[in-house]
């Protein structure tokens, strides 16, 4: 099992040079602006998805149980959820700017798992539940539909901005159609935090005997979702769509982060563990 | 006061109550919750702690104007779905209503047959009717069920609420701990619970992975005729009897006391580290604090007990027992001793009859969700030109400008 794990390790070294040197062509892409740049980016950012893939089954089969349970491999589960996610709306609206900007906060994130312990311990009991999987997996996908949402609040920021309206009319939707992607994001985002929060209420019933009892993290999942709810009412009022919906995208991934990693750091609650 | 009624549906208000719902919830986790003036003085200032225990801060998600906001968020969320009711069946009833289509988001002229395109986005079979002019139009609408999204989202979350409210202010909880063989009371109530078994299950090194308890509930109600329900509680696995679920909770060490007086036993009970147990016929109480074990992981034998004398209340002195030996504290003609060390099992028992209902809440909620965002509604309409063309046209209010560019794709590739 050892083996299993060393094969993880260099796995997940290789995955981070495959993410930069993905980042490094969305760069030029924009840069020269030549489509073909993009699309070798992009084939990239997926080998690294696959061999990111087969380093947490490997992490997963070595250690014997969910790749999913300390700060770690949490934090190497999330950069690949957004790297899938951020793949998965490149290619559904043929919008390779998205990996420009995803692609430096995937790094940021796997760059984050690198400073964490990597040992494999031991599970404390109430650790060692089914629950666990759909609780956290769901919270991968959730979290990094949100990452997305994120980008693509920043990106629409920024296109107020630009000087050269040429690449950006070409290679960024209009207003309104990024307005509406980055909706498709949050609804991504926003269904799955949702299942999170109930199979973790359900967990929780089963292992504390109470499924809310407003622990930090519970809270700050809970503030996460309240921020994308008024993201989406502020939405129906015509004259929120856009920028104000754009900076709510922005603000709901800063909710995100400091529920991931602020709550650990400054809310000590009885999710110390993950 | 018809404005007011207004307001108080409208979604402007929503905005505001989730808002301030956040800067709650975010506060509550920010300031320490539970703690004494004292302790607030010595984290912030005097004045501060002040200011946190008058406004509740100290107990946000327990206080009286967190609970009032959540009772505006329920009667803003109720007004909200029952005004918006009538207007939903409306909506659904005149789905496919030529006189009710809307505006379109897309529009194709000079189409020869609309039946591919339709077929392309699986629109569902298209009502055949006729415009205001009597020109052949169909009309399909996709995703109808899409309208009750919302609705439903805001019912889950109602129930969700309300399950929550009635639990908290319902819900029985207690506390039961004990050795095999015990036999304990549930708080006041007219249940006991009989621990038969504790297990700890111990991986190859040591670690902890499962600890299960096996018990009898028995229902004392009726003494003549007493109930029992047999249950085995472990962690993530909880028992359940009588609508008590019981949750293994932890352990501790505990060992049996003996104290005989001149020879004569006095007293012999189980002692739970951190329990006081009077002696008898004496002002003192002795409590166990730990057992001692060897190192070795396999063996764990016990090596000594360590424990506290109390005078009343006063603490008076501390010391370890060898096994085997006595308590010298006590005096020549006392032989008090620690023996057979275990674990004691701490259970804890609760009873919310409503969370299945906050549990139905959030289903709902979840269901409703997956319908506004995955089944949205769209509509899609093909009028017959008098040259036998077709025009078609399209709208989705949430899908806008992506719908259209489906559609356009649809009808290139038709
Ligand atoms: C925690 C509270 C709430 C949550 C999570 C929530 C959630 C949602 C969701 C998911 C949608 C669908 C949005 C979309 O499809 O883009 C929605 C729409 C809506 N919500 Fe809420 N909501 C909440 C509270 C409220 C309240 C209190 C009101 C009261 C007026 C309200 C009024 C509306 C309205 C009018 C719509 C538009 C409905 C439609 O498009 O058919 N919401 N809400």
């Amino acid at each position: 099992m050892t083996n299993l794990l060393n094969i993880e390790n260099t796995l997940f070294y290789i995955v981070i040079c495959l993410y930069f040197a993905a980042m490094i062509f969305y760069f030029l892409f924009i840069a020269l602006k030549k489509d073909g740049v993009a699309k070798l980016a992009a084939i990239i950012q997926a080998v690294g998805l696959l061999l990111h893939t087969a380093a947490l089954i490997c992490r997963g089969i070595g250690a014997g149980r969910l790749p999913m349970t300390n700060q770690y491999e949490f934090a190497t589960s999330f950069a690949w959820g957004l790297c899938l996610v951020s793949l998965i709306f490149i290619a559904r609206f043929k919008f390779p700017v998205i990996g420009a900007f995803a692609a430096p906060v995937i790094l940021l994130l796997i760059g984050y798992a690198a400073m964490q312990s990597k040992e494999v311990k031991e599970l404390m009991p109430s650790l060692r539940s089914s629950w666990l999987g759909f609780h956290v997996s769901t919270a991968i996908i959730a979290y990094g539909s949100f990452g997305v949402s994120f980008v693509l609040g920043i990106i629409f920021l920024l296109r107020e901005k630009m000087q050269d309206k040429g690449f950006w009319d070409r290679h960024v939707p209009a207003r309104e159609k990024l307005d509406l992607i980055s909706y498709r994001s949050v609804c991504l985002g926003l269904l799955f935090l949702t299942v999170t929060i109930v199979t973790g209420a359900i967990w929780a019933e089963q292992a504390w005997g109470s499924y809310w009892s407003w622990d930090p993290k519970e809270t700050w999942s809970l503030v996460t979702w309240l921020v994308y709810a008024v993201y989406l009412h502020l939405r129906i009022r015509r004259d929120w769509k856009g920028k104000a919906a754009a900076i709510f995208a922005v603000a709901g991934f800063v909710c995100v982060m400091f529920t991931y990693i602020g709550v650990n750091t400054f809310l000590p609650g009885i999710h110390s563990y993950a | 006061m018809k404005k007011v009624w207004k307001f108080l549906g409208s979604m402007q208000f929503a905005i505001i109550l989730l808002v301030v719902l956040i800067l709650a919830c975010a506060g509550g986790s920010f300031i320490p919750q539970g703690h004494s003036y004292e302790q607030y003085a010595e984290l912030y200032s005097e004045r501060t702690a002040g200011l946190i225990l008058g406004l509740g801060l100290d107990d946000v998600f327990h206080a009286w104007w967190f609970l009032l906001i959540t009772a505006f968020l329920c009667g803003n969320l109720l007004l909200c779905n029952l005004i918006r009711l009538p207007q939903l069946l409306r909506r659904s009833k005149q789905a496919d209503d030529p006189a009710h289509l809307g505006a379109p988001c897309v529009e194709l002229e000079g189409i020869r047959d609309p039946e591919p395109i339709f077929a392309r986005l699986h629109m569902p079979k298209a009502r055949e009717t006729t415009d205001e002019a009597g020109r052949p139009l169909r009309i399909s609408v996709q995703n109808r069920v899409g309208l009750w999204g919302a609705w439903a989202c805001h019912l889950g979350i109602l129930l969700l609420i309300l399950g929550f409210a009635l639990g908290q202010m319902t819900k029985e909880e207690y506390t039961v701990y004990g050795v095999p063989g015990e036999i304990k009371q549930i708080g006041e109530t007219s249940y006991f619970v009989k621990i038969h078994d504790f297990r700890v299950d111990r991986s190859e090194s040591g670690f902890v992975e499962q600890y299960t308890t096996s018990l009898t509930v028995i229902d004392n109600a009726d003494e003549n005729d007493p109930m029992s329900v047999d249950a085995v509680a472990s962690v993530n696995h909880p028992g359940s009897a009588f609508g008590f679920k019981l949750y293994q909770n932890s352990m501790g060490d505990a060992a049996k006391l003996t104290v005989r007086k001149d020879g004569k036993l006095l007293q012999e009970s189980w002692a739970c580290a951190g329990d006081s147990v009077p002696i008898l016929e004496t002002p003192l109480s002795l409590r166990l604090q730990s057992v001692l074990r060897e190192e070795a992981e396999e063996e764990r034998n016990p090596t000594g007990y360590a424990y506290m004398i109390f005078v009343g209340e006063e603490f008076y002195t501390m010391n370890v027992q060898g096994p085997g030996e006595s308590i010298p504290e006590l005096g020549p003609n006392y032989e008090v001793s620690f023996s057979e060390a275990q674990s004691y099992t701490l259970l804890q028992i609760k009873r919310d009859r409503f969370t299945p209902l906050a549990f139905a809440g959030g289903l709902v909620t979840l269901l409703g969700l997956l319908l506004a965002f995955y089944l949205q509604v769209r509509k899609l309409w093909a009028v017959q030109n008098e040259d036998g063309t077709w025009t078609i046209r399209g709208s989705s209010p949430k899908g806008g400008a992506l719908y259209a560019d489906r559609v356009k794709e649809a009808a290139a590739s038709s």
